[in-house]
């Protein structure tokens, strides 16, 4: 490597200095022209890093992400080129190889929208001279012009072109056979939801799907809490807070709306157990549904669990059909000086496809004076009324959760040892699950209705609960649960006013409350 | 018996020293007094009586709950329910222990970043993950063991099976 720019931090060979000198001239006209076509604001706008120390590589990808368009013609492409649109309000026209209709993707698809939620992207143009034109051997490019087109066809949606949706629902399938791991994944995901919600095929129902016992949402579930943290992360901080807020009652009884497996009781029991004064009597009451849950023998084990630790205990389940909205007080077998805790992970948000339910159940929660309610609740606006925003949203969001689980399995054996392969591929099919829901469901059956932690304070708020303040032990000890997992580094933990937020690199995705 | 000298390698072993080394009360208070458990770990991997002394749930005990002022009466008797302090540390305490703790998260930037898979030619690779360590942290304590201790309990209860049944 060349000393003088070493020094300054470019790696450039000697032999290259030649071409780097003519691609910086080449770096500078395409710049020139591309401000001339009045495009230098969406540069401003969609900052990109590029790592220039490698100058020879960094000018190259310079130069291809910015040389000038053949004017304003829009000169039929074949499809499988490596080439794209022009940037301008022009359609291009992409062939579909197989000599069906010709598809034009509208301008504005192209052109990203101002909103920060959108996926930024660079803009992809015509391909360098250079470069040859060969099928699909730049996933990149094909990486970009799938997210054009997942969009594009949202809004294809959003504005009832269904003709034009149908169309680019068949190119995504293509276009994601070209890139690999999570991409791929959320692209085939969203794609199939996509297509249904066009066809008007309704996903099956959980409980139809099910039909072997390994589909049930609670046994995907499981799969989910072994692959990554998250569930981890929202049993250990909601049981911190519970354990903080039973301090010195000698009766306890904990409300559980989320039972699936019982994994989150087991942690909670010990930590009774080795109080300092000695455990209280504990009683646990769990609600199933019997539309969604496998059976399950999980009393007698935390049972045996509790006798084992020495904890006085009692277990009582609940089945309700399909949502905790059937519940009423009358099933619940509250009793005096106890004190009460209300538990929810992942479900309330489901009532807000029926109106009104989820007013009838924060009532009932009220009527419990309990001295805490958990709740743990992903971190998404996915419960919107227009398509497309909700779209957006949920493409960002689950990309991000499944780059998360991809790190995971490149990490490969986690540090805890339990997450397997299987455990990996159900987790995609529970979070597919979801993805289907929320795109190509609407009405009652749109159930996966996420919102943010701050769209929840509200709603809490205005009910009449007050905030409980998550403690630092809380903090602590999901810092240290993180650093369990391989491919950990991604993960943050961030405090939100009281709240913790579990997230990938900056995107938080599942966010703890409490509340009395 | 006699005063016998035995040969260990080129050195003749005094009496004294045999009596210490096969002597399990004295390895007992030898071994006790190990500060961490990867050197109990080893000394366990030496011979058969080692072995035996090295597993005595009253070391690892110690190991466990020596940085634990505040443990509590019942721990013992939990713990021994659960699978015992040995199994506690190379299960659970171990794998919290050997990691150097995560890197402070990053500023973040004003707005949103995309996603790393729509982000090709963007951030850079995140910072390499410290060199790999088989020591174990330096400082460490009552939260470490607590976690480890819910993680046993998990582990626990995942594995009440139908068999156990009574």
């Amino acid at each position: 490597f060349d000393e003088a720019f070493a020094v300054l931090g470019y790696n450039v060979k000697s032999s290259d200095m030649a071409e780097v000198a003519e691609k910086i001239q080449q770096l500078d006209e395409a710049m020139g022209s591309f401000e001339r076509e009045g495009l230098s604001q969406l540069l401003a706008s969609d900052a990109v890093h590029y790592n220039p120390s490698d100058l020879c590589s960094w000018l190259e990808s310079m130069i291809s992400g910015l040389n000038p368009l053949s004017g304003f013609e829009s000169s039929p492409d074949p499809f499988l080129d490596s080439s794209t649109a022009s940037v301008n309000s022009c359609p291009p026209r992409i062939d579909l190889d197989f000599g069906s209709d010709l598809i034009s993707i509208p301008g504005e698809a192209i052109y990203p929208r101002p909103p920060a939620k959108r996926a930024r992207y660079p803009v992809s143009v015509e391909p360098p001279p250079a470069a040859a034109r060969s099928l699909l051997v730049d996933s990149q490019e094909n990486g970009i012009r799938l997210v054009h087109t997942l969009v594009a066809c949202a809004e294809a949606i959003q504005q009832e072109d269904a003709e034009l949706a149908e169309a680019l629902v068949k190119n995504i399938g293509f276009l994601a056979a070209s890139q690999a791991g999570a991409m791929r994944k959320v692209a085939a995901y969203f794609a199939e939801a996509l297509a249904r919600r066009i066809y008007g095929l309704r996903p099956p129902a959980a409980a139809a799907a099910a039909g072997d016992s390994g589909f049930t949402d609670d046994a995907l579930q499981m799969n989910f809490y072994e692959a990554c943290p998250y569930l981890k992360f929202a049993h250990f901080t909601a049981n911190q807070a519970i354990l903080e807020a039973f301090a010195g009652k000698s009766r306890v009884h904990v409300i559980d709306f989320t039972m699936k497996q019982g994994m989150q009781w087991p942690a909670l029991l010990h930590a009774l157990a080795l109080r300092p004064g000695g455990p209280p009597a504990v009683r646990l009451t769990g609600v199933r549904y019997s539309s969604r849950d496998g059976s399950a023998e999980i009393g007698w084990r935390l049972a045996r669990l509790a006798e084992d630790v020495e904890v006085e205990f009692k277990y009582e389940e609940i089945t309700v059909a399909d949502s905790i909205a059937e519940l009423d007080s009358s099933m619940l077998d509250v009793r005096e000086g106890e004190a009460v805790a209300v538990n929810s992970v992942f479900e309330l948000h489901r009532l807000l496809s029926r109106p009104g339910s989820i007013d009838g159940v924060l009532k009932l929660v009220r009527e419990l004076k309990p001295e805490i309610l958990t709740v743990v609740e992903q971190e998404a606006n996915h419960g919107g009324n227009i398509f497309l925003d909700r779209f957006n949203e949920a493409l960002h969001y689950y990309s991000t959760l499944f780059d998360s689980l991809e790190s995971g399995a490149a990490a490969a054996a986690a540090a805890d040892g339990s997450a397997t392969d299987e455990d990996r591929l159900m987790t995609e099919v529970y979070l597919g699950r979801q993805i289907c829901d929320i795109v190509a469901c609407e009405g009652a059956d749109r159930v996966e209705r996420h919102e943010t932690l701050a769209q929840w304070r509200a709603r809490f708020g205005s009910r009449g609960f007050t905030p409980v303040r998550l403690g630092s032990n809380v903090y602590k000890q999901a810092i240290l649960l993180l650093g369990l997992f391989a491919g950990g580094d991604g993960y943050r933990v961030e405090e939100n006013d009281g709240c913790l937020m579990l997230g990938w690199h900056t995107r938080p995705l599942i966010a703890t409350s409490a509340w009395k | 018996g006699g005063r016998k000298k035995i040969k260990v390698g080129e050195t003749e072993m005094s009496r004294e020293a045999e009596l210490v080394l096969f002597d399990e009360n004295l390895l007992y208070e030898v071994f006790r007094r190990l500060e961490d458990g990867s050197s109990l770990a080893r000394t366990a991997c030496v011979c058969r009586r080692w072995n035996k002394t090295a597993n005595d749930e009253r070391i690892w005990e110690l190991i466990c709950t020596r940085r634990c002022p505040h443990a509590p009466t019942q721990l013992r008797s939990v713990v021994s329910a659960l699978g015992g302090f040995r199994q506690l540390y190379s299960s659970h305490l171990w794998p919290l222990l050997k990691k150097p703790p995560s890197p402070p998260p990053p500023p973040s930037p004003s707005s949103s970043a995309p996603p790393s898979s729509f982000s090709w030619r963007s951030l850079p690779p995140p910072p390499p993950p410290g060199p790999s360590t088989n020591k174990t942290k330096a400082r460490w304590g009552e939260d470490e063991v607590n976690l480890s201790l819910s993680l046993l309990t998990i582990n626990y209860f995942k594995n009440i099976s139908c068999k156990n049944r009574s």
